[in-house]
C-alpha cells in the first residue's frame, strides 16, 4: 500500500472546507475591506490607512475603547476569584450539592437575550430592585440611564452569567490538586486560610491564568449586556458604547460603514490577540518557574 | 513538498480576496415593456400567518387575471427583515416584488438596486395619492422608487385618569407644543408620573415645524433656530421630569410599553395601538384619550410602506404588473379592512369605512385619521438612515444630560448626518 501526500488532505477537506468558508473567508474580507470606503451594498475604493486616520479623530472610538477595556478590568477579577471561592464551596461532598451546582450553573446556559431582558426588568427605573429601593424610602438608582451605572450593571449580568462556566473548569483544576499536599501543609499547622494561598493557589496558578485571558477577551468583546440593558443605544449620548457595539452600529443596515466597521474590527482583533499573547507569555514565565 | 506547500497557502489567501471586497452594482432605468408570464417571487414584511389567507388571494387572482403566470410568495419575519434585504441585494439576488418603507428603498435607488417608475411604469402614477407617491422619491432628484402601499398616521393617546390626577381637564389634551409643555411639567409637578417615553426624533423635528432638509435634499439643515427652539423646549421639559428616565435610550417600542403600564402619560400612535390597548391593557383603555396629533405644520406625519421591483429581477413587466395589482384600490381597501391600516390609492378613503362612525372608538379613530391622511406628510427623510437616527439620539441625550448646549448638539449632528450622506 502506497502512502499518497495528498492523503491527509482529503480527510482534514471537509472541516477546511467550512474554517475556510466560514472563518477564514469573512476575516480575510474583513482586512480588505478594513481599507476600503465599501458600504452595505457593496462598491466602495481603496483608501489606504484612511480608516484607521479617522478613527484617531473619532470620539466614538475612543470612548469605546475606553469603555471595553474599562470592562475588561471589571470583570477581569471578579471572574478569577468568585468561581474559585464557588468551586471550593461546592466540591465539598454534602447532601443536595447537586443542586446548588446545577443552580450555579444554570445562566451559563441560558439565552443571552432572555438574561439581559430579565436584568433589564430588574434594573430598570420602575423595575424590581428600585421599587425595593422605594419602599425602604430611598430615590431610585439610575442603573439603566447612567452611563457609569449601566457598565456597572452590564459587569454585574458578565459576571453573573460566567460564574458557572469558569466554576466547573476551577472544579476540574482542584481534582487536579493532590491531596497530600493539603495533608502535608495541615501536618505542619496550616489552617484552612494558609492552605488556600499556599497549596491552591500555586497548584491552580496555570487554570487562573486560563480564566483570567478567556474572561478579558470575552470581557473586551462584550455586546449582547450592554445592547440588551441599554435598548440597543449604547447608554446616554452612547457614553456606554463598547467597540463590538461601535461595530455593530457603524457597520449594520443598509446604510452601514462596513470598510469603517472593519477597520475596527481589526483593531479588535490586534487588541483580543495581543491579550491571548500576553497570556501565553505568562504561561511560558509560569512554566519556567 | 515546500513548493507545494507555498503555493497551497498562497491559494489560500488569494481565494478569498478573488471574491471579496469591492464588488459591482447594477443599474436600472428605461420604459419596461414585455409580455406578462413565467415566475416571479414576492417577498412581504411578517404578514404571515395573520394575513395568509388575504396574500395568498390575491396571488391567485393576479394568476387568474394572467394566465402562464406564477407568484411565489415569501414572507420573512420582521426581525432580520433589514439583514435578508441587505444579503439578498449584496449578492444581486433580491426578490421580483419586494416590501420596504421609503427608508430602506432610498439606499436600494440610489445604488441603481430598484426599478424607477416613473421611467418604467409612468401611467401608474395617477393611481396613487400624490403624498404617498412623493415618499418614495428621492428629493431633488425625481425618479419614484416603490408603489405606495398602506399607510398610516395617527393621533395620540393620553391616560385621562393621570391627567385627573394632576389637576388637569382630562376633555383638554394638549394642541400645541407649548400646552405639551406646560401641562408635562404640571403633570410631573403634582404625580411625578412623566408624560413622555421619548425625546424627541426627527419626525418631531418636522411637526414642529422645522427645515429637516436642503431644497435640493443634499444636506440637511435641521440646526436651524427653530431646531435649537425645540431641543431647548425638550431640555426644559426633561429638566422638569416631563420624560421618563429611559427616553435617553429608549426605541419606539419600549415608549409604548411604558405607556401601557401606565408609567407615561402621552403616546403617539395609531389606530392600531387602539386595538392593542384594548386587550393588552384593558385598565388603561378604559381611561384612554384620544386627540389630534400636535402639529405646528398643520400637517400629521405618515407613515407608509410600499412594494418595490429590483432592477435585478429577471421578470421585470410581469413583476410591475403584480407590484401595481397589489397595490391596486381593490385590494389595498380588501387589506384596510383587515388590518388596521389605510389605502394609498386615489378615492380609496371614500369608502364609507373611512368615512362614516359607528360609535365605537375604532371608527372614530379610523375616520379621523382617513381624513387626517388626505394631506400627511412623511415627516422621515428617505436618506435619514438608521446610523443618523443613532446619531441624533445620542445628542439628544448629552442636551437633556447638560452635557452639550442645544446648539453645539444638532450642529454635531448635521455635520455626522451630511457625512453620512455622502
Amino acid at each position: 500500500m502506497t502512502h499518497r501526500p495528498y492523503t491527509p488532505w482529503l480527510f482534514l477537506l471537509p472541516g477546511l472546507a467550512v474554517v475556510l468558508m466560514f472563518t477564514m473567508f469573512p476575516f480575510l474580507n474583513m482586512i480588505v475591506l478594513a481599507f476600503t470606503d465599501a458600504d452595505a451594498l457593496g462598491g466602495g475604493q481603496f483608501t489606504g490607512v484612511d480608516n484607521f486616520l479617522r478613527m484617531t479623530q473619532d470620539p466614538k472610538f475612543w470612548t469605546a475603547v475606553r469603555n471595553s477595556f474599562l470592562y475588561l478590568c471589571g470583570v477581569v477579577p471578579p471572574l478569577v476569584l468568585l468561581p474559585l471561592l464557588l468551586a471550593m464551596l461546592v466540591r465539598r461532598k454534602v447532601p443536595g450539592i447537586t443542586f446548588f451546582r446545577t443552580a450555579f450553573f444554570t445562566p451559563v446556559i441560558a439565552s443571552a437575550v432572555v438574561v439581559g431582558l430579565i436584568w433589564t426588568w430588574l434594573l430598570d427605573s420602575r423595575g424590581l430592585v428600585n421599587n425595593v429601593v422605594e419602599t425602604l424610602g430611598g430615590t431610585p438608582i439610575p442603573f439603566l440611564t447612567d452611563s457609569t451605572l449601566l457598565l456597572i450593571s452590564a459587569m454585574l449580568v458578565t459576571v453573573w452569567k460566567g460564574l458557572g462556566y469558569y466554576m466547573i473548569i476551577y472544579l476540574a483544576a482542584l481534582a487536579n490538586v493532590p491531596n497530600d499536599l493539603h495533608e502535608a501543609a495541615q501536618v505542619d499547622g496550616a489552617g484552612p486560610v494558609r492552605r488556600f494561598f499556599s497549596v491552591t493557589v500555586p497548584a491552580l496558578r496555570p487554570t487562573m491564568v486560563l480564566v483570567a485571558a478567556l474572561s478579558a477577551v470575552n470581557g473586551f468583546r462584550v455586546f449582547a449586556e450592554i445592547y440588551l440593558l441599554s435598548g440597543g443605544s449604547g447608554g446616554p449620548g452612547g457614553a456606554s458604547t463598547t467597540l463590538v457595539m461601535l461595530i455593530q452600529q457603524t457597520g449594520t443596515g443598509l446604510t452601514g460603514e462596513v470598510g469603517y466597521a472593519s477597520a475596527l474590527s481589526l483593531i479588535l482583533f490586534i487588541v483580543t490577540l495581543g491579550l491571548l499573547l500576553i497570556t501565553l507569555r505568562l504561561n511560558r514565565k509560569e512554566d519556567a518557574l | 513538498m515546500e513548493t507545494t506547500r507555498r503555493t497551497f497557502l498562497i491559494g489560500l489567501t488569494t481565494l478569498p480576496l478573488a471574491g471579496c471586497g469591492l464588488g459591482g452594482q447594477q443599474q436600472g432605468g428605461g420604459a419596461v415593456t414585455g409580455e406578462i408570464k413565467g415566475e416571479i417571487t414576492f417577498q412581504t414584511w411578517a404578514l404571515k400567518p395573520k394575513y395568509t389567507d388575504y396574500v395568498n388571494g390575491v396571488v391567485e387572482a393576479f394568476q387568474k387575471q394572467h394566465p402562464g403566470t406564477t407568484v411565489k410568495w415569501v414572507d420573512q419575519p420582521a426581525d432580520g427583515y433589514l439583514q435578508k434585504v441587505m444579503a439578498d441585494a449584496s449578492a444581486g439576488s433580491l426578490p421580483d416584488v419586494i416590501n420596504v418603507p421609503p427608508d430602506l428603498s432610498f439606499p436600494l435607488a440610489k445604488k441603481g438596486q430598484l426599478v424607477n417608475l416613473d421611467e418604467a411604469l409612468k401611467e401608474a402614477k395617477g393611481d396613487y395619492l400624490e403624498n404617498a407617491w412623493t415618499a418614495f422619491e428621492i428629493p431633488g432628484k425625481g425618479g419614484c422608487y416603490g408603489f405606495p402601499w398602506y399607510l398610516n398616521t395617527g393621533p395620540i393617546f393620553y391616560n385621562k385618569a393621570l391627567f385627573q390626577q394632576a389637576g388637569l381637564d382630562p376633555n383638554k389634551p394638549p394642541t400645541t407644543f407649548q400646552e405639551l409643555e406646560q401641562q408635562a411639567v404640571q403633570l410631573a409637578q403634582r404625580t411625578k408620573v412623566p408624560m413622555l417615553a421619548q425625546t424627541p426624533t426627527i419626525v418631531d423635528f418636522a411637526l414642529y415645524g422645522v427645515k429637516l432638509l436642503s431644497d435640493n435634499g443634499e444636506s440637511f439643515v435641521f440646526n436651524e433656530p427653530k431646531g435649537v427652539e425645540f431641543l431647548e423646549t425638550a431640555k426644559r421639559m426633561y429638566d422638569a421630569g416631563a420624560f421618563v428616565p429611559e427616553a435617553l435610550t429608549q426605541n419606539y417600542t419600549g415608549a409604548g410599553a411604558k405607556f401601557m403600564a401606565q408609567q407615561t402619560a402621552l403616546q403617539p400612535g395609531s389606530a392600531y395601538d387602539l386595538g392593542k390597548f384594548k386587550t393588552d391593557a384593558p385598565s388603561l383603555y378604559a381611561n384612554i384619550g384620544i386627540a389630534k396629533p400636535i402639529t405646528n405644520t398643520g400637517h400629521a406625519a405618515m407613515f407608509l410602506h410600499g412594494v418595490s421591483v429590483p432592477s435585478s429581477s429577471k421578470n421585470k413587466p410581469t413583476a410591475l404588473a403584480f407590484g401595481r395589482f397589489v397595490t391596486n384600490a381593490e385590494n389595498q381597501l380588501k387589506f384596510a379592512k383587515l388590518a388596521t391600516i389605510f389605502p394609498s390609492t386615489k378615492g380609496s378613503m371614500n369608502d364609507p369605512y373611512f368615512t362614516t362612525e359607528d360609535g365605537t372608538d375604532e371608527a372614530r379613530v379610523r375616520v379621523a385619521a382617513a381624513k387626517q391622511l388626505g394631506d400627511a406628510v412623511n415627516y422621515t427623510p428617505v436618506q435619514f438612515s438608521s446610523q443618523m437616527q443613532e446619531t441624533l439620539r445620542q445628542q439628544v441625550a448629552d442636551v437633556m444630560l447638560g452635557k452639550k448646549p442645544a446648539k453645539q448638539a444638532l450642529d454635531e449632528t448635521v455635520a455626522e448626518c451630511n457625512r453620512l450622506l455622502k
